[in-house]
C-alpha cells in the first residue's frame, strides 16, 4: 500500500507542476500576436536579415516550408540554403524555390564542411560566411512560418540587450502514428517545458528550429566555429548568450513543425537522442522529466504492487487528467490535431517513460551512420569502440545488421 | 535532368493515398514529371471482378472524372510546384498464374481502355490516343505474388507494341531489359508513402508530354536513379 501512496504523492504533485506548465503556454498564447491579432502592437523594426537554413535531406513538405520564407511581409532579407553536396534530395527542392521567385534574394551554397561533428553546424558554416547582413536567422528546414513570422521575431530585437530570439513550435500534420506522437509531444511537455522555464525559472531554453540573434554577439561567445562539437548547439548558444549579458526573448508567435509521415521509429530515435542531451545537460535535474510523467509514474503502481481497483482507477483518472490538459493546450496553441488522438496522449507518455531510462545505460548516438560519444554539455567526441560500452554498441549494431538482412531476405 | 515517377497509384485504386495528397507528396519532393496511373483491371475472372466489387480499379463509368480530376490536380501542380503531372492507366490483366497475367502503363491516355480488350486491341486503342506504351514490372520480383511475366514470355510477340520497359520496379530490378536492349524506365509502384523512397527515371529533355515521350520512346538522355531520403 505504501508503494501506492508514494507514487500517489509524486504523481500528484507531477500533475500540479503540470497545471503550472499549462498556466505558462496561456500566458504566452494570451499575447500571441498569431493568436490574438495583437502583431500590429509591436514596435516597427526591421532590420535587414539573412535567414540561414542549412538543408539535409527530405522534410515532410518541404517545398512549403521554404516557400514559407519566400512570402514574408518583410522589407529586406536574404536566404541562404546551405547544403553538403548537390546530390542531397534537397537540392533539387532548393533549386525549384529560387526558380520560383527570381525576385527574392536566394542563393544555394553547395559546400562540404567537415569541421567539426555536428552535421548542422557543419552545414551552416559556410552560409554564415557569406551572410549579407548583421542579424542572422537560424531557421530548420522542417519549419513553417506565415507572413508576419520575421515582422513578429525582429520587434523584440529592439530592446536594449537582447541578444537571441526564439519562438514557440506548435506540431502539424500527423497522418501516421509517429507524426501524431510527435506533436502531440510538441504541443503538450515540449512547448509547456520551455514556457514553464522562460516563464517561471528565467531559464533560456532555447530550441534551434528558430533562432534570431546578431554576429556580432554570436562572434562574441565564439561564432559558430564554438559549437562544431556540440550535439546540443542551439541550447548552448542560447546558455552562453544569457552568461554574457544577453537577454534570452522567447517570442509569443508559433511556428510550425510539420511532421506528417513520421514513423515510430522515427520518433523514439528523436527522443531518445533528446532524452540524451538533456541527460548530458541537466544532470540530476532530468529525473524531473520522469517524476512529471504523471501517466508513467501512476501506472508504476499497477506493475510494482498490484492491478486493482484502487490503482487501475488511479491510473484512470490520471490518463483523463492528462489528456485533457494536452487537448487544452493544444486549443491554446492552435493545434491542428483530431480530438480524438488526444486519447493516445497516454500511450505516448508511456512510451515516453520507457524512454527515458535509455539516456542512463548509453551515452552514444548514431549520426549520418557513424556513431558518437557524447559527453557533458552535449559536446559530441568520436566513438572508436574501445571503451566500456563498446560491447553494447557491438551488439546494438548487431541486432539491428541482423534486422537488416532478415528485411532483406523478407523481401 | 528531370526526376519523374511514371507509375503512381491513388485511392481511385489501390492506393492508400489520396490523389491529392499524392500529388502535395511529390510536390514537396522536388519532382519535376509524374504520372497518376491508377489500375484498370479486367473483369473477366473472379480475381478482376472482385477487384472491381471492392472499387480497386478505375472503371468506364468513373474514368473521366478520374481524368478529369487528375487534369486539375496537374494544373494545381504545375502552377504550385512546376510539377507535370501526366494522366493515365495501368492496365491490369490479372490472372491465378503468374505467366498469364500482365500490367500495362498507358500514358498520357484520353479514353477509356478496357483492360478485358485483347492484347493486341489495346495496344491498336492506346497508339491511337498518341499514348506511351510501358511493360510494367516484367520479371521476376522479390514479391512473387506479385509477378506478372505474360509479356515478357511472349517478348517476340508483343515487343515491337512496347515503348519502353520498366527495367526497375520499387526495389526490384530487372537486368534481363538492359541484356535485350529495350527502351527503359524505372518507377515506384507508388502505393504507400514510404513507396517514394524507390527507383525512379532522370530524363534529359523538355517538361513537356510529347517531348518526354520522345525521350522514353528514343532511349536517349534516359537514367534511372534509387531515390532515397
Amino acid at each position: 500500500m505504501e508503494i501506492f501512496w508514494i507514487f500517489a504523492v509524486i504523481t500528484i504533485l507531477g500533475l500540479a507542476g503540470y497545471g503550472l506548465q499549462i498556466l505558462a503556454v496561456c500566458s504566452y498564447t494570451s499575447t500571441s500576436p498569431l493568436n490574438s491579432g495583437e502583431g500590429n502592437a509591436l514596435p516597427r523594426f526591421f532590420p535587414t536579415i539573412s535567414i540561414l537554413k542549412p538543408l539535409k535531406g527530405l522534410d515532410d513538405n518541404l517545398f512549403d516550408n521554404l516557400e514559407s520564407f519566400c512570402n514574408q511581409e518583410y522589407p529586406e532579407y536574404e536566404i541562404i540554403f546551405p547544403l553538403q553536396d548537390h546530390n542531397d534530395q534537397a537540392y533539387k527542392v532548393a533549386r525549384k524555390i529560387k526558380e520560383k521567385y527570381p525576385d527574392k534574394d536566394i542563393s544555394i551554397v553547395v559546400e562540404r564542411c567537415d569541421e567539426g561533428l555536428n552535421p548542422k553546424v557543419n552545414n551552416l558554416i559556410p552560409a554564415y560566411k557569406i551572410a549579407k547582413y548583421q542579424h542572422i536567422l537560424i531557421s530548420d528546414s522542417n519549419v513553417m512560418v506565415d507572413r508576419n513570422y520575421l515582422r513578429d521575431i525582429a520587434a523584440p530585437m529592439s530592446a536594449p540587450g537582447v541578444g537571441l530570439v526564439s519562438n514557440l513550435i506548435r506540431g502539424t500534420g500527423g497522418r501516421s502514428i509517429g507524426s501524431v506522437f510527435e506533436n502531440l509531444h510538441m504541443n503538450s511537455f515540449v512547448i509547456s517545458s520551455v514556457c514553464f522555464l522562460d516563464k517561471f525559472l528565467k531559464m533560456p531554453c532555447v530550441v534551434g528550429k528558430s533562432m534570431l540573434m546578431r554576429q556580432d554577439d554570436l562572434e562574441a561567445i565564439g561564432g559558430l566555429k564554438a559549437f562544431k562539437d556540440v550535439l546540443a548547439e542551439d541550447y548552448m548558444i542560447g546558455k552562453l548568450m544569457h552568461e554574457h549579458g544577453k537577454k534570452v526573448v522567447l517570442s509569443s508567435h508559433i511556428i510550425e513543425n510539420v511532421n506528417h509521415y513520421w514513423g515510430l521509429r522515427k520518433f523514439i530515435n528523436r527522443h531518445t537522442r533528446w532524452g540524451k542531451l538533456r541527460w548530458k545537460i541537466g544532470g540530476l535535474k532530468y529525473l524531473s522529466e520522469l517524476l512529471g510523467n504523471a501517466v508513467f509514474m501512476s501506472s508504476l503502481p499497477i506493475v510494482l504492487w498490484e492491478p486493482s481497483k484502487l490503482t487501475v482507477s488511479f491510473a484512470l483518472l490520471v490518463c483523463l487528467l492528462k489528456i485533457s490538459g494536452d487537448y487544452y493546450v493544444g486549443r491554446r496553441v492552435a493545434s491542428d490535431l483530431n480530438p480524438f488522438l488526444y486519447f493516445l496522449a497516454p500511450v505516448k507518455d508511456l512510451m515516453i517513460g520507457l524512454m527515458w531510462f535509455v539516456p542512463l545505460m548509453s551515452n552514444t548516438v548514431v549520426w549520418r551512420g557513424n556513431r558518437y560519444l557524447i559527453g557533458k554539455d552535449s559536446v559530441l567526441s568520436p566513438y572508436h569502440g574501445d571503451s566500456l560500452c563498446a560491447w553494447r554498441c557491438k551488439v546494438a549494431d548487431a541486432i539491428k545488421t541482423r534486422n537488416g538482412v532478415r528485411q532483406y531476405q523478407h523481401l | 535532368m528531370l526526376l519523374c515517377d511514371f507509375h503512381i497509384h491513388t485511392k481511385y485504386s489501390d492506393g492508400s493515398v489520396e490523389l491529392r495528397r499524392t500529388v502535395d507528396l511529390y510536390g514537396q519532393a522536388g519532382f519535376d514529371v509524374i504520372a497518376i496511373t491508377d489500375h484498370v483491371v479486367n473483369g473477366d475472372n473472379t480475381i478482376g471482378r472482385l477487384a472491381r466489387r471492392f472499387r480497386f480499379s478505375v472503371r468506364e463509368d468513373n474514368f473521366d472524372e478520374y481524368i478529369s480530376r487528375v487534369r486539375e490536380e496537374g494544373e494545381r501542380a504545375m502552377h504550385k510546384y512546376g510539377m507535370l503531372v501526366v494522366p493515365g492507366v495501368e492496365i491490369s490483366k490479372n490472372h491465378l498464374s503468374s505467366d498469364k497475367s500482365a500490367h500495362i502503363l498507358l500514358l498520357d491516355i484520353k479514353e477509356f481502355i478496357p483492360a478485358s480488350w485483347t492484347y493486341e486491341k489495346i495496344f491498336l486503342a492506346a497508339k491511337e490516343q498518341g499514348a506511351l506504351i510501358v511493360a510494367c514490372h516484367p520479371h521476376q520480383m522479390s514479391d512473387m505474388s506479385r509477378n506478372t511475366l505474360f509479356l515478357w514470355n511472349n517478348r517476340d510477340k508483343y515487343a515491337r507494341h512496347i515503348d519502353a520497359w520498366e527495367i526497375a520496379n520499387r526495389d526490384d530490378v530487372f537486368n534481363v531489359i538492359s541484356l535485350k536492349k529495350y527502351p527503359y524506365i524505372a518507377n515506384s509502384d507508388f502505393h504507400k508513402t514510404r513507396h517514394l523512397y524507390s527507383w525512379k527515371t532522370l530524363l534529359n529533355c523538355e517538361k513537356d508530354i510529347d517531348s518526354i515521350k520522345q525521350c522514353i520512346r528514343h532511349n536517349k538522355g534516359v537514367a534511372i536513379t534509387l531515390f532515397r531520403n
